[in-house]
């Protein structure tokens, strides 16, 4: 039973950090309907300049709140000169320059930092917590933290805001929105701030407790966020973050726990060819 | 003269949707502008909020051109649109959906008091104020879309093709709102419709559009009365 439990915490922390990369792909299909899959290059920037910010500073703080601004800088780079220009073309143009994208990031960070594996030796400031005999630890503790405060804030945005109307309007109609006075572009423009920025967030949290930082590293999550917003229905945020704690825990409790023979990655996958035959607009989608 | 439209020329590719349409609308009226599926009538409206970009002519409005101007810069000076189909948006509720229209203009309106005052005109949106867009009626998303249009305050409002797909008894209800409207509150509204009786009962002045040209104008009353308009538009 302790297993269990032990493995079921690993796989809440595992699906935590799917739903931090997952939900930007998801506001950002929401409002732009692309495939951001260079999103998963913007998680890479972000554990990158993480890492580096928090060797020259020592700082998290730094290391957080720089990274989060890098990757709000790229993710609006990122959507003014490649995607906004292409939006004119079938969606596929845009899909093909986003993966040109993320496979150039990769490249230029196995340039820049090197085709190593960095270790990043950073212990973030929370206690090893123990519950019924169970040690949460203190990276886990982090990660559980950090998510729910990103979501709480995210949900705080979307659903008690004026921006949140705005963005929840644009994501539906752009253009009846812009009849009501909505800047559709810039709306656009925030949600890549906001997407990129809890990019960064999660590659330096996966970058301290994996303690690896390396150019390929947003290589599995760029496909298997895509799996993970088809699952959770495009552009639905909470669906997102749903399907991605359940691919964690799945993860962990059928290929760690029960030793089910199958590869870990291909899970997202079976979930997603399993929703696309049971309910074809994912699990919160909507058919409108 | 609040809005003035010269030679307004609007295509899409090769084709010609509009040529050389010139019009203008004083303050305080309600004009329409009628005719046939595809004559260019929602293509005009389209441009004068700034969806569709005009290959030549200008919008004045207000005395200042606003031709260059983007969709949402229209709406905050006091243009706003009922479009074609209502196109609420789908999964905000009706309360929120009114909320949108009344994006970036909580300092300037009480928007509770124009909501309770939309409510009165529009009673079915109070009982369904916390259902989604989508799940009401036909007739009940295009009251939606009149007050989601009206909690601004506009100075303007251009109601594209409102009859569309409603029951007559709704047809009558809508037009009977917008000819208050203008009479009681002296909104201006620019109206884009077919059914060219319902629309020039409560006009001032229209405009008869055919092949993206203005064939006929006038008096509403005079132009009911034209032979031309009542063998094509009233079929006698």
């Amino acid at each position: 039973m302790q297993l269990f439990l032990e493995q079921l915490l690993n796989g809440i922390a595992m699906g935590s950090i799917y739903a931090l990369v997952t939900l930007g792909l998801a506001l950002v299909y929401g409002v732009m309907r692309i495939l951001h899959v260079a999103h998963a290059a913007v998680y890479t920037i972000g554990a990158y300049a993480g890492l580096y910010l928090f060797g020259a500073t020592g700082s998290l703080a730094v290391a957080f709140l720089g990274s989060m601004a890098i990757c709000a800088a790229v993710g609006v780079i990122i959507e003014r000169f490649l995607y906004f220009p292409l939006l004119k073309y079938p969606p596929f143009v845009p899909l093909i320059g986003s993966i040109a994208v993320l496979l150039s990031i990769e490249e230029a960070a196995r340039l820049v930092a090197g085709p190593y594996i960095l270790t990043f030796p950073a212990k973030l400031p929370f206690p090893d917590v123990y519950v019924g005999g169970i040690q949460i630890s203190s990276g886990l503790l982090a990660i559980y933290v950090i998510t729910a405060a990103v979501l709480l804030v995210l949900w705080y945005i979307t659903t008690r805001t004026e921006l949140g109307l705005a963005m929840r309007a644009a994501s539906q109609d752009a253009v009846i929105a812009g009849t009501m006075g909505i800047n559709s572009h810039a709306i656009i423009t925030i949600t890549f701030v906001i997407g990129s920025a809890t990019a960064a967030i999660a590659g330096i949290l996966v970058g301290i407790y994996y303690n690896q930082v390396y150019p390929t590293m947003g290589t599995v999550p760029a496909y298997k966020t895509l799996a993970l917003i088809v699952v959770g229905g495009l552009g639905s945020v909470p669906g997102a973050v749903i399907a991605s704690l359940a691919l964690g825990m799945a993860e962990t409790l059928l290929i760690g726990y029960a030793n089910i023979p199958l590869p870990r990655d291909a899970l997202a996958f079976i979930a997603m060819i399993g929703v696309l035959m049971w309910r074809s607009e994912g699990l919160l989608g909507s058919s409108r | 003269m609040l809005l003035e439209v010269r030679d307004l020329h609007i295509s899409y590719g090769d084709i010609q949707a509009v040529c050389g349409v010139g019009f203008h609308l004083e303050e305080g009226e309600l004009v329409s502008i009628i005719g046939a599926n595809g004559a260019g009538k929602t293509s005009i409206l389209q441009s004068i909020m700034g969806i569709v970009s005009t290959k030549k002519g200008s919008v004045i409005f207000k005395g200042r051109e606003i031709s260059g101007l983007a969709s949402h810069e229209r709406a905050r000076i006091g243009i706003r649109m009922v479009p074609e189909r209502s196109r609420v948006f789908p999964r905000l509720t009706v309360y929120e959906n009114l909320l949108a229209g009344a994006y970036g203009l909580r300092k300037k309106i009480d928007v509770e008091k124009r909501t309770e005052w939309l409510y009165s005109v529009f009673p079915v949106l109070k009982e369904r104020s916390s259902q989604l867009g989508h799940t009401l009626s036909g007739g009940e998303q295009q009251q939606l879309a009149i007050a989601r249009a009206l909690i601004s305050e506009p100075e303007l409002l251009l109601v594209d093709e409102v009859s569309m797909g409603l029951m007559p008894k709704l047809v009558d209800e809508v037009f009977e709102v917008l000819r208050q409207l203008n009479k009681e509150q002296g909104l201006s509204i620019l109206l884009v419709e077919q059914n060219v009786v319902a629309s020039l009962a409560i006009s001032t002045r229209g405009y008869v559009l055919e092949t993206g040209t203005c064939a006929i104008q006038g008096d509403a009353a005079e132009l009911a009365d034209n032979p031309r308009v009542k063998e094509v538009y009233l079929g006698h």
